[in-house]
């Protein structure tokens, strides 16, 4: 794998974070690899395993492209009509490369206003292979930094 | 208290049984005196659940949290006796107990130093005078304790009243629900690792009515049935949806369960296609266990069934495709606060319990497919209820018109608002 630029990525990340702003879900689950994962980790526990501890979300490739689709559709009660969603990512950085693999960590604030505003607090990691020009996600762990989720009280979107 | 509510011939509600008629007032949701009667009526005198005896497995482990209003320590004391104490220090009041949970053999005020023991005794505090000598002797500067803690089956309750009757009294038929939770482990259940605690913009008792409510799930839930639809080997192969009906049946004291054929894979113990072949022998021994230990039928109710089971006030139990326990705490009347976790056999195979947590967060849970619905529609309800004073009841009445009622009626909810209503129009 080539000598990745802190540009190469902050340029993906953004630009996932644009198609989930503006819900294009579709595009959104297909950034990602047959084998990936998306992960929220227990708050208090942010390094727990997932074969283990229960998770705020623990989706394989199926359920997030389930979790795309179902937020598609009006069904979806939490989420139609659309909340407005925005990802705010700074400090980013590549926490490691190898011939196969990019490992990168961010922060992340994501608003999300529907009604009320609700702030998400975040640190992520993500693990990307190349994919042509660009990138494919094999992993997302989003770990919040909240006490709890009060008051935002679930996580309906995409963070 | 002066309660804003309009008292009929059958106190606050109206349990209409000629017309199979059954109302509750939406002021009940919205009025601050009445939430501040459920405070005095109902979680001053109720046993209400606190902790589960496996979140404290090891002698001076405590855990800290608001039960019924108040912030508690639920402690085992270095003999190993469970303990339940105030959260505030006998002298000038603050919290004690500042982490979640821990281990620690005296909790220490952070204010002054007054130090107590994890049976709430008072053991020391940094001053070497200003005290008559025996002025912390008698133990009347100990931590103050709820006036009952007991436990059932690991499950352990308090209770602030001193004329309270005994946990198992108040369970009634519960306990035998408790059981079927109790006995799916040979040696105990473990709550997992990992809690989950959030919110919502809705009265208490509405998360009541959702949590064990058969009617909303083809019309909340489609999204969630999509996915299952879209999911290789979710349902059991021989599954006849036909079956699913169930029934619901009131358990005395306010308590009731919907109990219901499962479609989808339970941990205990019912194997679906999409746990493969592996999975397939691990379950099937599960099963092979419970048969020992119980015989065949209730082997099967235990394996097969699904249960949501609700205990008066706050407490509920859903043992659908994982098993969760779920207790949420009023703090006005439009916003409470909720706490869920994963119960689990201490046994189990790990790759059982990795479907177990998976398919714990297909449905339930802030993030699951359908719980952020659910939330949806409370928050909807809420909000809708300020409609009043044009628009004033809500109807509960489904399968009042039948003595044996389906899974999909609403005997659940009915049993809830009676017990409610006995308490709060007494």
């Amino acid at each position: 794998m080539a000598n990745y630029s802190r540009g190469q990525i902050e340029d993906f990340l953004y630009h996932e974070a644009e198609l989930i702003d503006s819900w294009q879900m579709k595009a959104w689950h297909q950034l990602y690899t047959e084998d990936a994962e998306y992960l929220i980790p227990p708050i208090e526990a942010p390094d727990a395993d997932k074969n283990t501890a229960l998770f705020i979300i623990n989706d394989d490739y199926h359920r997030l492209v389930q979790r795309a689709i179902r937020l598609t559709k009006k069904s979806a009660h939490v989420e139609w009509p659309h909340s407005k969603v925005r990802h705010m990512i700074n400090n980013v950085r590549i926490v490691s490369q190898s011939a196969e693999a990019v490992n990168v960590g961010y922060n992340q604030v994501v608003y999300r206003s529907k009604r009320g505003t609700d702030t998400f607090i975040c640190h992520v990691t993500q693990t990307l292979i190349a994919d042509g020009d660009s990138f494919k996600i094999r992993s997302k762990r989003v770990m919040l930094d909240l006490h709890a989720l009060r008051p935002q009280g679930q996580v309906s979107i995409i963070l | 208290m002066n309660m804003p509510l309009d008292r009929g011939p059958d106190g606050f509600i109206r349990d209409d049984r000629q017309n199979n008629e059954f109302l509750v007032p939406r002021q009940a949701f919205t009025s601050d005196e009445v939430l501040a009667a459920e405070r005095e009526r109902i979680f001053s005198t109720c046993w209400i659940y606190a902790a589960h005896a496996s979140e404290i497995p090891e002698n001076n482990d405590y855990v800290s949290r608001k039960v019924g209003g108040r912030e508690l320590i639920i402690a085992r004391d270095s003999d190993g006796n469970i303990n339940a104490m105030f959260n505030t220090c006998s002298h000038r009041g603050a919290m004690v107990g500042r982490e979640p949970k821990g281990n620690n053999k005296a909790l220490v005020c952070p204010y002054h130093g007054w130090t107590f023991n994890m049976a709430g005794k008072m053991v020391g505090q940094p001053a070497d005078s200003g005290f008559p000598d025996d002025f912390f002797a008698d133990g009347k500067k100990d931590l103050t304790h709820p006036a009952h803690v007991d436990v059932y089956r690991d499950f352990i309750f308090v209770n602030f009243d001193r004329a309270a009757g005994t946990l198992v009294d108040y369970l009634a038929d519960a306990a035998d629900y408790l059981d079927i939770v109790a006995d799916q482990s040979a040696i105990g259940m473990e709550v997992t690792e990992g809690w989950q605690e959030y919110s919502m913009d809705a009265n208490w008792k509405l998360l009541v009515e959702n949590s064990a409510d058969g009617y909303h799930a083809i019309t909340t839930h489609a999204s969630y049935f999509d996915y299952l639809q879209a999911t290789n080997g979710a349902f059991r192969t021989d599954f006849n949806p036909t079956d699913v009906g169930g029934r619901c049946y009131s358990l005395g004291n306010g308590h009731a369960v919907i109990e219901y054929g499962a479609p989808w894979g339970r941990p205990v113990a019912q194997w679906v296609p999409q746990w493969g072949d592996e999975g397939k022998v691990a379950v099937e021994k599960l099963k092979a266990d419970l048969v020992e230990r119980h015989g065949e039928e209730r082997a099967a109710r235990i394996a097969e069934k699904n249960r949501n089971i609700l205990i008066f006030p706050n407490l509920v139990i859903n043992d659908i495709m994982a098993l969760t326990i779920r207790t949420f705490q009023p703090i006005s009347t439009d916003y409470m606060e909720i706490r869920a976790v994963s119960l689990a056999p201490k046994e189990e195979h790990p790759d059982v319990r990795r479907y177990r947590q998976y398919n714990f967060l297909e449905f339930l849970g802030p993030a699951g497919f359908a719980t952020p619905d659910d939330v949806e529609m409370l928050q909807l309800c809420q909000m809708g209820y300020q409609n009043m004073p044009e628009v004033v009841w809500n109807d509960i009445s489904k399968g009042m018109n039948r003595a044996e009622n389906m899974g999909d009626d609403e005997l659940q909810m009915r049993s809830f608002w009676r017990r409610w209503n006995e308490l709060m129009s007494a």
